[in-house]
């Protein structure tokens, strides 16, 4: 075996390394943004353009006005608000039953705690349909079908996924920071109120992005639980696109589509550095 | 010492058992305190848990042993009457066979893209960041927007698929039939394999240097050290990775958001490679409304992925590596 140097190579053959590397990435992140810009140019086409054999590139005329119709054919900002409305509801409240739960399995100690841990992390691997469909018939025995109770009481009752996201963050806190709280009498809501929840600000932003994110990207459980009036972005994206002869209209949905995945985008991008130290705080892996 | 600060909510929770013997605390006081705390901490998830998970699947148990269908208000218990109806049923099993395929086929693959985009964005490169965010983006993509996506990408007309293959003087395919519907689905697993980028990065980033340098000194090729010292070191990543891809591909309704008709009648008409297990549930419980029939199916597959991951992880026991670190492991 020839002895390596230590010291990087450097040289034409690094440097064509390098130009196969970015060569390749640059490849590779073209065909993961192909889809989405392939979306966003079919929105911008008439239908006979969308509906060309073989395929239409590029519009002739940019067909701005498929937004505002995309807006007018459906109650988008209805639809928009009811996601919106589930989103910020779920998200909130599961957060924060999250932290709740996670500090739990954090900072105290039980007998049966390590059972409970452990049918918690196994619940993750829970498949959700499995719960969902009966839960829609009990639902509905309840009157809680076309209301959004359903989601108050899953966020209340917190997600396994983030509770293990701030059992890990709360774990990694030190000793000191409720022991002189409690020689000082305080409660341990208190202690979680006032000393670890203002510390976790990277993993609440974390949970409540991808909570928000969940909710908004959902379609299974509101197209069980909602009527059409009362129904999210995402069943309505689906479905309602429709001329009254029932006929799709296609490129109206594809600018409908981009609408309702931008705002995922926009917080995503606004969130990532936050989000992605959250993640990495809790050394979630 | 009092329980002044914690409310009642602790004493009333019927499931938690007495407070054990606590010999080995000094306060005993405390360590009660402590035990009922964690009780009030914990109850939101542990009624939660029995009333939005243990409640849907033992009703979902009970009605797999009738006739409901939701609507007829005579229906009745059959006993096994389901589950020999599901044996016999040829769906049942060509779908569940489908589903195999597709999880052994996509769930290694992601795996393989995800770590191979983590291996490459982990290198000194400019804009490392920019590329780690755009080949993260599909994963927040919400299933809607990804369905749509792809159905235009990959529409026998006006696709852009078809377009490229028509550059190279290559017919037009039907890419959401059948045959090659099943491809179009792996790809829209593929395209989100950011996910698994993201944590493999993040596990990566904790191989100590060290370890990589000492292996280069004693003359190790790249992928050498790729093969003995990375991949033992992520494989607890990696088995986290395929016991939840096994599971979301068990569950994804991505065949049906590709459908031509994503309507519940649609189901059925969803190209046969494509008919995944789920895609079965949800026909029988929307398309024929047979409640007790898809409830015994939703039991049997939950029996198979229990099945699944006690055979994953049991298989994979000697093969993953975990890294002797007693807080951060528990």
């Amino acid at each position: 075996m020839t002895a390596t140097s230590l010291t990087p190579k450097r040289g034409p053959r690094l440097r064509v390394n390098r130009l196969v590397l970015y060569t390749v990435l640059v490849a590779i992140t073209g065909l993961f943004l192909g889809p989405f810009g392939w979306l966003v140019i079919s929105g911008l086409k008439t239908p006979a353009e969308l509906a060309a054999s073989p395929v239409h590139w590029l519009p002739d005329h940019v067909q701005w006005h498929n937004i505002a119709d995309a807006f007018n054919l459906i109650d988008f900002l209805g639809y928009a608000r009811n996601s919106l409305i589930i989103a910020l509801i779920y998200a909130t409240l599961v957060t924060l039953s999250s932290a709740w739960v996670g500090f739990g399995f954090a900072r105290l100690e039980a007998p049966g705690k390590k059972t409970l841990f452990a049918i918690l992390l196994g619940s993750m691997m829970l498949p959700q349909m499995i719960t969902l469909l009966p839960t829609y018939l009990i639902f509905a025995k309840l009157g809680m079908v076309d209301t959004y109770w359903p989601w108050v009481l899953w966020g209340l009752s917190s997600a396994p996924y983030l509770v293990f996201l701030f059992r890990q963050f709360f774990a990694g806190l030190p000793r000191e920071l409720e022991e002189a709280a409690i020689v000082d009498g305080c409660g341990y809501s208190a202690i979680f109120w006032r000393i670890f929840l203002p510390q976790s600000w990277p993993v609440l932003s974390a949970s409540f992005v991808i909570a928000f994110t969940w909710t908004w990207g959902d379609y299974i459980a509101p197209q069980l639980l909602l009527s059409t009036d009362r129904t999210t972005l995402a069943v309505a994206v689906m479905s309602t696109y429709v001329t009254s002869a029932g006929t799709p209209v296609t490129n109206l949905q594809a600018a409908a589509s981009v609408m309702y995945v931008v705002p995922i985008l926009l917080i995503f991008l606004v969130a990532q550095r936050g989000f992605v130290a959250g993640m990495s705080t809790t050394g979630l892996k | 010492m009092t329980v002044d600060h914690i409310p009642s909510v602790a004493d009333r929770r019927g499931s938690a058992p007495a407070p054990g013997p606590v010999t080995s605390r000094p306060h005993t006081s405390i360590a009660t305190r402590r035990h009922r705390a964690f009780y009030m901490f914990a109850s939101p998830w542990i009624i939660g848990f029995a009333l939005l998970t243990i409640a849907p699947m033992a009703y979902a148990l009970w009605l797999s042993f009738t006739t409901f269908d939701g609507i007829s208000p005579r229906w009745h218990y059959v006993g096994f009457g389901n589950y020999r109806e599901l044996f016999s049923d040829s769906q049942t099993w060509k779908s569940l066979g489908r589903t195999g395929l597709f999880a052994i086929t996509s769930v290694p693959l992601s795996i393989i893209a995800g770590l191979g985009l983590a291996v490459l964005v982990n290198r000194p490169l400019k804009a490392r960041g920019l590329f780690r965010t755009l080949l993260y983006l599909p994963a927040v993509v919400p299933p809607v927007g990804a369905g749509i996506a792809f159905k235009q990408l990959f529409d026998q007309n006006s696709g852009a698929a078809n377009g490229v293959l028509n550059v190279f003087g290559i017919d037009a395919l039907g890419w959401l039939a059948d045959p090659y519907a099943r491809y179009v689905l792996i790809m829209t697993v593929l395209w989100t394999a950011g996910n698994i980028m993201i944590i493999s990065l993040a596990g990566l980033q904790d191989i100590p240097r060290e370890l990589l340098e000492a292996a280069r000194i004693d003359g190790a090729s790249a992928w050498r050290s790729f093969r003995s010292i990375t991949v033992p070191l992520l494989s607890p990543v990696l088995l986290f990775q395929t016991v939840t891809g096994v599971i979301a591909s068990v569950q994804t309704i991505m065949p049906l958001l590709l459908a031509p008709d994503p309507t519940p009648a649609g189901i059925t008409a969803l190209p046969q490679s494509n008919y995944l297990y789920m895609m079965h549930v949800f026909a029988e419980y929307f398309a024929f409304g047979r409640y007790g029939y898809a409830s015994a199916l939703l039991w049997v597959l939950f029996v198979l992925i229990l099945v699944a991951t006690g055979l994953i992880f049991k298989a994979t026991s000697g093969v993953v590596f975990y890294n002797v670190d007693p807080e951060a492991k528990k």
